[in-house]
């Protein structure tokens, strides 16, 4: 894992500084965040942390990918991983 | 026995117009944000060594005058927390991110400017990966400078989609076609109402140019109908306005019918007392009028704050009309967009399709929890139904649920209020930010400039 990157299940994604977790998912080509705490797809919607459809478990913590500062070596998962 | 003179939520225009008008009068003012840097939605800021999206020169100068204002400012920033609410005893309570914890503040008075929020009619797939807002696919591209990659559709309705449309041809990849339900272009006169105001007919234009430059086909009287998957992309189905379909196959699609107040679970405007803090709204979240209007009424809040404050005469006249001219040109707007079918009539959706997306419940869901033995109360449809019970507390359903009641009961109207009530949380928090110990107190993170 490079410095400038956060693990997505387990897979390094690269950042760029001040981008938001969303946003560095989506250059990876990653649109589906799921499952979500209903075992169904999660997703970038508002972009405004109105929505919540885009919440991930980020360091054990659920937060909106689209507000969240992406920051090297986080541990993300989806929101309803542990549940599956 | 109170921390600061005023708290600001929200760092759009509303919320930077009313902090930098307070600060300069002298007020201790604490500016809290759920992002880590200023500029709301309209105004959100690129990364480093990102290239600016496309506006227009009056938008960037509308910005650098708020920004500049509010860096000669003595504002306290409160960065990457979330405004929970005001709680019986007047505290105004912040998720504060960067300590993990609630924080509570005791404000003499409080500025509430936390927005808008799309208005997304429910088609079927619209909950699928890869649809999302226009406005979600807007500010992702002002934030990285980066154009959504492969081909994207935009569809709904209004002049945000030509404004998206424009920025991402500017940056390299054009969308397939903007779908439009209404016709601008009609030959009836109305778009001469906008004459008046100069800076958003110059918005317009501008924008308008960008789409014939790049040739992007702007289909008007056209509506998308339903999503679905195909492999790996997405297929959208089309209806033109003289019943033709046809399906297109994309990557992602970007839906907008519309803006709307976010005053979900706000506490109302209030006179403030020794022990409560005088509270108003201020911007989109107390009426959805736009950027111009936006700031105009931060202004107006501010005026309101210190006349509470210091017991001196209002001067928040001058806003008070330019809010009034911003009214009319929206009114000009929306007549020009209207959908040239009608106002959609969401009864008329397939049965399946999702009208809340948290929770999964359907339109047959609610057909069935209304046909029985009639009109149910909005908290009926909630707590019986599911619909607005969900994480986004119906900021993407309640407007559509309380929309298909009055078309079932159209005897028992209702509105979006009735179904999500009005109470704090605003939205919803960690667990742990609620455990262990009494909530922080206010100046442990806030950091002044």
């Amino acid at each position: 894992m490079t410095e400038r990157s956060f693990l997505w299940n387990d897979q390094p994604i690269a950042f760029r500084d001040g981008e938001s977790i969303a946003a560095a998912l989506a250059a990876a080509n990653v649109r589906d965040l799921g499952p979500d705490l209903l075992g169904q797809p999660a997703r970038y919607f508002c972009g405004i942390g109105a929505c919540q459809a885009c919440l991930v478990s980020v360091d054990g913590v659920l937060r909106e990918a689209c507000l969240t500062p992406a920051r090297a070596g986080l541990a993300i998962t989806p929101a309803g991983a542990r549940h599956v | 026995m109170f921390d600061r003179d005023v708290v600001v939520v929200g760092g759009g225009p509303a919320g930077i117009a009313a902090a930098t008008a307070l600060s300069q009068r002298g007020f201790d003012v604490e500016l809290v944000d759920q992002r880590a840097q200023l500029g709301g939605a309209i105004y959100r800021q690129p990364i480093a060594g990102a290239r600016p999206v496309k506006q227009s020169r009056f938008a960037a100068r509308r910005w650098q005058h708020l920004h500049a204002a509010i860096q000669h400012a003595a504002v306290t920033y409160r960065f990457s927390s979330v405004f929970v609410g005001v709680d019986g005893h007047g505290n105004t309570l912040i998720e504060d991110r960067n300590q993990g914890r609630l924080v509570s503040v005791r404000a003499r008075a409080v500025v509430i400017a936390v927005g808008a929020v799309e208005k997304v009619i429910p088609r079927p797939g619209w909950d699928l990966p890869g649809v999302v807002t226009a406005g979600g696919l807007q500010v992702m591209m002002k934030e990285t400078g980066t154009a959504p990659q492969g081909r994207v559709l935009l569809a709904g309705n209004g002049p945000l989609l030509i404004a998206v449309a424009a920025q991402m041809a500017a940056l390299g990849n054009a969308p397939v076609a903007i779908i439009e339900s209404g016709n601008p272009m009609a030959i009836n006169g109305n778009g001469l109402g906008l004459l008046p105001h100069a800076e958003l007919l110059a918005d317009a234009l501008g924008y308008l140019s960008g789409i014939v430059r790049h040739r992007i086909s702007w289909r008007r009287g056209t509506e998308l109908i339903a999503l679905d998957r195909a492999g790996s992309q997405l297929a959208a189905e089309l209806r033109h306005a003289d019943g033709r379909r046809e399906t297109l196959l994309i990557d992602q699609v970007a839906l907008h019918d519309g803006i709307r107040s976010n005053n979900f679970g706000l506490p109302a405007d209030q006179a403030g007392t020794t022990t409560m803090p005088f509270i108003t709204r201020a911007g989109d979240c107390r009426e959805a009028l736009g950027a111009i209007a936006s700031q105009l009424d931060g202004m107006r809040a501010a005026a309101d704050v210190a006349a509470y404050l210091s017991r001196k005469p209002n001067d928040a006249a001058a806003s008070l009309d330019g809010i009034a001219r911003q009214r009319a040109a929206q009114a000009v707007l929306a007549t020009m967009f209207a959908p040239i079918a009608g106002p959609p009539r969401l009864t008329a959706l397939p049965d399946e399709t999702i009208v809340c997306r948290c929770e999964r419940r359907r339109l047959q869901d609610l057909k069935l929890l209304l046909g029985g033995t009639g009109a149910l109360s909005g908290r009926e449809i909630k707590h019986n139904g599911r619909f607005t019970m969900g994480a986004c507390q119906g900021r993407f359903c309640a407007d559509n649920s309380a929309r298909i009641a009055c078309e079932l009961n159209p005897g028992s109207p209702l509105v979006a209020s009735d179904l999500t009530g009005s109470r704090w949380p605003v939205r919803p928090l960690p667990i742990s930010a609620l455990l262990g110990d009494e909530p922080a107190h206010h100046d442990q993170s806030a950091r002044d400039q």
